[in-house]
């Protein structure tokens, strides 16, 4: 992979999406949603959460959607250059949202990860963990259970279903019409039992993807470990075939040799369906994004980009793979700021 | 030549009698009328006369260090505030972390100081600084706060441990090996603490059914005799710990019943939450309310969030927040919150600006603590730090001033020196160090 693209932001960013044309990103940051011009560099904060926002979305050309950890979502008009709507979707925050391919649909998860039990497992929600919901008015059209924190979430190609993937590893499958839980999926590979630092629980599914056929998903996370507080546990990828009920099997995962350490939290599958890309922080090893193959599940080259990446994007065409998150935030300020520390990085693959 | 100590009982049928009734109840199956100080007595005015009506603390030792932004000083709104809201307090004026809303409601109770501002920055010694109240001066061991309470405001004799340390986690990384330092230094091994909860449990504190109470009694007598007798006479520290690990267990021969979290009823038990750390806090209230004079209650390295920080904090945070609601709304209904002192705190704070790795490192250049009850003022907010939290900006407060502050709640004083005989002259805090006078009642 060679890169052609190199570009800051104010602050850490936390999820994003580049346009449909390809020369725009909306990125959501720490501090409000920017619009970033790839060919001018020129950078806009158009609106803010009353948090960090987490995702940002491309509804059209002239419409952004976000969601941040107020628990709102927010659409906002370039043109006028004001919120058009806001629909608040939780008590606590969202962790992740997701738009349907048809830009018709987003859902977004929550939950507070609460001490239920001794050993600190996860207690019931107090609302619901899942909220499928109508771009165009707004309009809440589910809310679903899960058990939470549940932080990561993904429409299938088709726009029928919705995963939501938890803290304790399980995924629930949610058909988007009728809202109901058609598959589950359930592994306790990507959260840990901490022994080392914190008798509790710690990791879960930080990513998730349909691959192109929608007959399997894709979660990326950590591996289990001693002290998950570490974030040394193994760079993880898991493919399970999801079938209706519980009778999901796993059918492939990282292949032995091929992770590093450190803590998965973007995963990107190619337009042609030919290869993924998993990214996050890298704890230990010499790599934080690897394009693996879907039929394989081969890793097929590797990046070290330096800082912690939260989003993965191939473009349309699938020339490039978009790569967007964030350095540590500075010590100290500079001429009464902080020094830029969100990234953007666009790298055409060869 | 020193003589062996002296039996506290003549030895008469009647006291023999009472000590049978004694073992008896407090080796029965655990039961809520045996639970309690006053169950391990057959005597009702012998268990008033045992329990000395003094100043007691339980410290809630965060270890790890919390962040002072999610917690006691939030900055919202700012580049360093992190995602958590902040929300009014029933001080006016006064905001703390939105995963506080209890505490929110009984800031009239406690003492927040904002300006801490210690040294080190790094686990074991700023836990060594933070639980001793100094830095260390080998080869000289200062003891833990805990010691110097039990053995200012504890009675040696008294069955109930005077110093519990209760942590269901035997791992805890730099706390670990903190844990399995001296505790006590130069006071002595019969001021360390018990350790009890979770994985500890408390191993071998139950009589053999093969051996008699007379001649459990006897045989210890006898090893009493023998030890002292080798301690007295080669002034041996090793025997005087060794004997004061054998009262210690006797001790908790007696009292085991205290230790049973079953036993406590299952509404408090839920009104504290499901969480090790909560249920031990609890214990600590039980224990206090029973005779012991310090409990510290820990939970391993928790609070350590280098990485996943907000994952961590929104479970830790709000377990803190009702932990802190329900210990000082009970002490207070019991009566006991003005003899009582209760402290959360940390070894430091955490960095103002996060990793890349999701979280804030050790930050112990300015952070906060709280404290509640026992000679501490409540409703005060000591101290502040600068709109991004890098600074203190008033107030400052050392390890020093802490313990300073502490002692002086707690009607210790805190200047005085100790009687270390063929050692240097060290005080209980260094340098005239002063109390914070802003929160002491």
């Amino acid at each position: 992979m060679e890169r052609t693209d190199d570009k800051r932001m104010p602050m850490a960013i936390l999820g994003g999406e580049l346009s449909a044309d390809g020369e725009m990103i909306a990125a959501a940051c720490m501090d409000g949603v920017y619009t970033l011009d790839l060919q001018s560099g020129v950078r806009k904060k158009h609106y803010t959460h009353e948090s960090y926002a987490r995702t940002a979305f491309w509804l059209s050309s002239n419409e952004l959607f976000s969601t941040g950890y107020d628990g709102q979502a927010r659409w906002f008009r370039l043109d006028s250059g004001e919120e058009n709507r806001h629909q608040k979707l939780h008590q606590f925050w969202s962790w992740d949202a997701a738009i349907s391919p048809d830009r018709h649909r987003y859902a977004s998860v929550t939950g507070q990860y609460i001490a239920g039990g001794y050993k600190y497992e996860p207690a019931e929600e107090i609302e619901p963990s899942v909220v499928i919901g109508d771009c165009e008015t707004g309009d809440v059209v589910h809310r679903l259970p899960h058990v939470p924190s549940v932080q990561a979430v993904a429409f299938s190609n088709d726009g029928r279903l919705v995963a939501a993937g938890n803290l304790m590893g399980e995924v629930r499958i949610f058909d988007i019409h009728s809202g109901d839980c058609i598959s589950t999926i359930s592994t306790a590979d990507f959260t840990s039992w901490g022994i080392i630092k914190s008798h509790c629980y710690l990791g879960g599914i930080f990513a998730l993807r349909f691959t192109p056929d929608d007959k399997s998903l894709l979660l990326a996370g950590m591996g289990p470990m001693r002290d998950p507080m570490a974030g040394n546990g193994k760079q993880l990828w898991q493919k399970w075939e999801w079938s209706s009920g519980d009778q999901s099997k796993m059918i492939d995962q990282i292949h032995d040799g091929e992770n590093g350490e450190g803590l998965m939290e973007a995963l990107a599958v190619h337009p042609e369906g030919t290869m993924f890309a998993m990214g996050g922080r890298l704890r230990g090893g010499d790599w934080n994004v690897a394009l693996f193959s879907l039929e394989t599940g081969n890793r097929l080259t590797t990046l070290k980009t330096g800082y912690r990446v939260t989003t993965l994007q191939f473009t349309d065409e699938g020339q490039s793979l978009l790569v967007m998150g964030t350095q540590g935030q500075p010590d100290h300020k500079k001429d009464g700021a902080f020094p830029d520390f969100g990234r953007i990085e666009k790298y055409r693959l060869s | 030549m020193n003589q062996p100590k002296r039996r506290s009982s003549c030895g008469s049928d009647e006291h023999t009698i009472h000590r049978r009734l004694f073992l008896q109840g407090t080796m029965a199956a655990s039961t809520a009328s045996v639970a309690s100080f006053n169950g391990l007595f057959s005597v009702p005015l012998l268990a008033e006369e045992t329990k000395r009506h003094g100043k007691k603390c339980i410290l809630l030792w965060l270890c790890g260090a919390p962040s002072q932004f999610e917690t006691w000083d939030p900055k919202p709104g700012t580049a360093t505030g992190g995602p958590f809201s902040a929300i009014p307090t029933n001080l006016p004026g006064v905001h703390i972390s939105s995963l506080m809303p209890k505490c929110a409601t009984i800031m009239d109770k406690l003492a927040v100081i904002r300006s801490m501002s210690t040294k080190p920055s790094e686990h074991f010694q700023g836990i060594d600084a933070l639980t001793r109240g100094d830095m260390p001066r080998p080869p000289f061991t200062r003891p833990i706060l805990g010691s110097v309470i039990a053995e200012q405001l504890g009675q040696l004799d008294s069955p109930v441990p005077q110093f519990v340390l209760l942590d269901p986690c035997p791992e805890g990384n730099e706390f670990k090996a903190f844990k399995a330092g001296n505790w006590a230094g130069w006071l002595g091994a019969q001021y360390g603490p018990v350790r009890a909860g979770g994985d500890y449990g408390i191993p071998n504190i139950k009589q053999l059914d093969s051996i008699s109470q007379a001649d459990h009694s006897d045989r210890e007598s006898l090893r009493k005799f023998f030890s002292k007798k080798y301690e007295n006479d080669r002034r041996s520290a090793a025997a005087a710990s060794h004997n004061a690990a054998f009262e210690r267990v006797k001790g908790l021969m007696s009292c085991a019943p205290l230790f049973d979290m079953e036993s406590l009823p299952q509404s408090d038990r839920e009104r504290y939450g499901g969480g090790a750390f909560a249920q031990h806090a609890l214990q600590a209230r039980h224990l206090i309310e029973n005779g012991s004079t310090f409990v510290m209650v820990a939970n391993g390295m928790p609070w350590d969030n280098h990485v996943f920080q907000h994952e961590m904090h929104q479970m830790l945070v709000p377990e803190l927040d009702n932990v802190l609601y329900q210990l000082i709304s009970d002490l207070e209904q019991r009566g006991m919150l003005d003899d009582t002192l209760v402290i959360a705190m940390g070894e430091f704070g955490r960095t103002p600006w996060l990793n890349d790795a999701r979280g804030r490192d050790h930050y112990p250049k300015a952070w906060s603590l709280a404290m509640a009850g026992g000679g501490i003022k409540g409703g005060v907010v000591h101290g502040a730090t600068d709109a991004e939290g890098f600074e203190v900006t008033d107030g400052k407060v050392d390890n020093r001033n802490l313990f300073a502050t502490i002692f002086t709640a707690l009607g210790i004083d805190p200047h005085e020196d100790y009687d270390l005989p063929g050692l240097p002259t060290f005080f209980r805090v260094e340098e005239d160090a002063h109390p914070i006078k802003e929160v002491l009642v």
